[in-house]
């Protein structure tokens, strides 16, 4: 009994563990009503960049029109994506193509 | 407007009727149902639709708990808004607890009111102004006001640390 048992847990474990390891990005795309001072402010806030990484990412999302902010585990990239919404900046998820 | 540091927060002064009908209608556009209001505050965040489902399913009413939480906050807020001494104008202390909050809710108005006045980019450059409908003109000026007051409370200006109470400020 306890092998099958063993086996379909290790069967089950395998398949999320692969799903989860999809790196996913979080994108933040410019709009021109928020202020360039509250998006550096925000990034601080959210990720804990230092002033000067989140000045570039600022001035990147301003000049290119997006910048990817972040990269990693979905779980992750979702709780920063929710955080950045909750201070209205125009954030996207998507998975990365590896 | 004016805007100083008292030992509660940021005090913004000589707030005009036009400027306090600004500042209420900032709860009503965090809570408005318009879809382009909306579709800007809870956008299309992945593009797979499945994704976007366990998005809308998972993420967004934690997020809209959290603005209608914010727009109490701001209302309540609001209510303290107090009449300045021998004037018609008033003075609205935001306590410095509540400054990322109001940082985020005239974010989010700011943002409304460019979606509700089918704006573009153009207006809110210099020469936007002159181009822009009646409408959208009174929309620039409500932004570029609430933009101020975040400008303020994002330290990019000066403002006297006045060292006093809010109380100093107002008449009963």
């Amino acid at each position: 009994m306890a092998r099958p048992a063993t086996k379909e847990k290790t069967a089950t474990k395998t398949k999320p563990k692969t799903s989860l390891a999809t790196p996913w990005s979080v994108i933040v795309h410019d709009d021109p009503v928020t202020l360039q001072n509250y998006v550096t402010k925000v990034f601080i806030k959210v990720f804990g960049y230092s002033v000067s990484k989140a000045n570039r990412l600022m001035m990147e999302v301003h000049k290119s029109g997006r910048s990817i902010v972040w990269t990693g585990a979905r779980e992750q990239a979702e709780m920063y994506a929710q955080k950045l919404q909750a201070h209205h900046l125009l954030t996207s998820m998507e998975k990365v193509d590896v | 407007m004016w805007a100083a540091r008292v030992n509660e927060g940021f005090l913004f002064g000589d707030l005009t009727p036009a400027a306090v009908e600004t500042l209420k209608g900032v709860p009503m556009l965090i809570e408005s149902s318009d879809t382009r209001v909306r579709d800007r505050l809870l956008p299309e965040t992945c593009e797979v639709e499945e994704d976007e489902e366990h998005w809308r399913q998972h993420a967004v009413p934690e997020l809209e708990r959290l603005f209608m939480s914010r727009a109490q906050l701001v209302r309540r807020d609001l209510d303290g808004l107090r009449k300045m001494p021998d004037d018609t104008n008033s003075v609205l202390l935001v306590p410095d607890e509540h400054v990322n909050a109001w940082l985020a809710a005239l974010n989010a108005a700011r943002l409304a009111l460019y979606a509700l006045n089918d704006m573009t980019a153009e207006h809110l450059d210099v020469d936007g102004f002159a181009t822009a409908l009646p409408k959208q003109q009174e929309a620039i000026m409500r932004i570029e006001m609430m933009g101020e007051m975040q400008a303020v409370m994002l330290g990019d200006y000066e403002v006297e640390d006045e060292g006093g109470s809010f109380e100093d400020f107002v008449m009963d």
